[in-house]
């Protein structure tokens, strides 16, 4: 295999809908700084749980079928855990925060597999979007939209916004159809995509994934 | 367009209330109510093309007999249709009822005009596939679906800006074909595909295409009806297909969310699908849970069980959370 310095990296994405795989792939991008080559695009995950349980055959899979680079995953947090700077720190693992469950599943998933595909094993990065995609989608045009607002009102008991008043938001209706949902979120993945700080500022989710994407050169330095 | 319907001695709807929303999704097992509700607005578009009758004196009735009574949302929330049997085969009275307050008690005209719009669909491939429906009978499509050519060939000529919108949402959910070919030699029509051209005839496409293609032919109906029944809506279709199926529906329910000025239908669809249900976790206010203990069936709505955020929250699917039993809605074990 040639080395990934040398051609476009070769990535699978695994969203809960294709709304978010859409922007993410546009993100991705933007954090690379160069285009990439989607590996099995139809890969979806339904949901949590469904994404957590899945995850470890999709590695799997995409390790010894496919000549994958590496795995991106993003999932919404919902009502659960935030991934803090906490942790981070080595060994830690917060039952109820997805960010971690995911890490810890694609370790145990991977660590024993054997080399394929010349590489030892496939680069992982994961997202979290606090309490969903959509928030990041608002970030840099509502002001009352970001993890550090959602955390505050959530130690507070409150939920400053749901699911539905962030479709709303966002799209204009709380029920937005596919192709007016994909349209609204890769046009605000690609205003991300001019200047990421402000994403990764306010949302510590996107930070998370896009620390392991600019990690990713440093492995293969 | 219907804000609630009651049920008494109703088949296995003894003592039964349901709050009707724009869009309605509605599980349970079989035998809970899902069709009794929907054959109930059947009786009640029956009913409303006859003369009015006068009311049975109280005495007359027996006690246990059929009695569904409908409410309806502005502009005539100010009246009551009650549908009464004056026995066990007789179930043909339809009484109407001022409320002490609301609107339009003196327009049962306008209101009986909407609900004689009212449509039910089972659709069947087989009768879709079936040739030879004459052109005539293509202005509404038939319960079983059995008349799409003649509405296609229909729509295509009277309404083409629907017919062409129609062709491009078709051409979305299923990209492999590019276009919607009519056949009215043959009284039927074909799928186009992208990949060498070839048509694909009717008989030979999928029973999820077919009963898709039946569906935007409801949803892209120039002149739409005030209630839309469809039972199993998840039939035949792939699972990453329902979200796709689900917002032809909500444009139906909610069309000025999506520019669209004329009146909103009311969407009444079953399921039996836990991953359709499970694109409706923002919006429990839309599912219905018809559930059946014992001989007597009952509905709840999904937003008004209490502890579902909290349920929600330990992050199973609501498709998980029926599956399991502990929303209810399920079969009865022996
Ligand atoms: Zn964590």
């Amino acid at each position: 295999m040639s080395s990934p310095a040398s051609r476009p990296l070769r990535l699978a994405l695994l969203g809960e809908s294709m709304v978010d795989e859409a922007a993410l792939s546009i993100l991705v991008e933007a954090v690379l700084g160069a285009p990439f080559v989607r590996v099995q695009p139809n890969l979806r995950a339904r949901g949590w749980p469904s994404v957590l349980q899945i995850l470890p055959a999709i590695a799997r899979h995409l390790h010894f079928n496919t000549n994958a680079d590496g795995l991106i995953v993003l999932v919404d947090a919902d009502d659960t855990e935030i991934h803090t700077a906490a942790h981070e720190a080595p060994g830690y693992f917060h039952p109820r925060c997805r960010m971690c469950q995911l890490r810890s599943s694609f370790r145990r998933a991977t660590k024993t597999l054997p080399p394929a595909h010349g590489r030892t094993h496939m680069l992982r990065a994961i997202g979290l979007a606090v309490p969903a995609a959509e928030a990041w989608y608002l970030c840099g045009l509502d002001e009352s939209v970001g993890e550090a607002a959602w955390l505050a009102a959530r130690e507070e008991g409150r939920t400053p916004y749901t699911r539905r008043e962030l479709k709303a938001r966002v799209y204009g209706t709380e029920r937005p159809n596919l192709p007016q949902a994909v349209a609204f979120a890769t046009a605000a993945a690609r205003r991300h995509a001019v200047d990421l700080r402000r994403l990764e500022y306010d949302f510590p989710g996107f930070a998370c994934l896009a620390d392991d994407l600019r990690n990713w050169g440093k492995v293969n330095g | 367009m219907i804000a609630s319907v009651a049920f008494r001695n109703f088949k296995a709807l003894r003592s039964a209330q349901l709050v009707l929303a724009p869009f309605n999704l509605i599980i349970g097992p079989n035998g809970s109510g899902k069709t009794s509700l929907i054959q109930a607005l059947l009786r009640l578009r029956s009913l409303a093309r006859l003369p009015l009758r006068e009311p049975v004196p109280e005495g007359e009735r027996l006690p246990e007999a059929a009695e569904i009574s409908f409410r309806f949302n502005p502009p005539h929330d100010g009246l009551e249709a009650v549908l009464a049997c004056v026995d066990e085969a007789s179930c043909d009275l339809l009484q109407l009822t001022p409320l002490p307050r609301g609107e339009g008690v003196d327009d049962w005209p306008g209101l009986r005009t909407r609900l004689l719009t009212l449509r039910s669909y089972v659709l069947d491939h087989l009768a879709i596939t079936s040739t030879g429906a004459g052109r005539s009978n293509g202005n509404k499509l038939a319960s079983h679906g059995g008349n799409l050519a003649a509405v296609l060939a229909v729509r295509r000529e009277l309404a083409p800006g629907y017919y062409t919108a129609l062709c491009e949402e078709l051409t979305e959910l299923f990209p492999e074909f590019s276009d919607l070919v009519l056949l009215p030699e043959l009284g039927s029509f074909g799928l186009r595909l992208r990949d060498g051209g070839d048509i694909v005839p009717a008989d030979n496409l999928s029973q999820g295409t077919l009963y898709t293609l039946a569906l935007l032919a409801i949803a892209h109906d120039p002149t739409p009806p005030a209630i839309v029944c469809i039972e199993e809506l998840d039939r035949g279709l792939h699972p990453r297909l329902l979200r796709g199926v689900r917002d032809v529906l909500y444009r139906l329910s909610y069309p000025s969310d999506y520019g669209h000025d004329r009146a909103p239908v009311q969407v009444i669809a079953t399921t039996h699908s836990p991953l359709m249900l499970d694109l409706f976790r923002d919006h429990p206010e839309e599912v219905v849970i018809a559930d059946k203990v014992g001989r007597a069936a009952t509905f709840a709505r999904l937003a008004d069980r209490a502890d579902l955020a909290d349920l929600l929250t330990e992050g199973a699917s609501l498709g998980d959370l029926w599956y399991s039993g502990i929303l209810g809605g399920v079969p009865e074990e022996p």
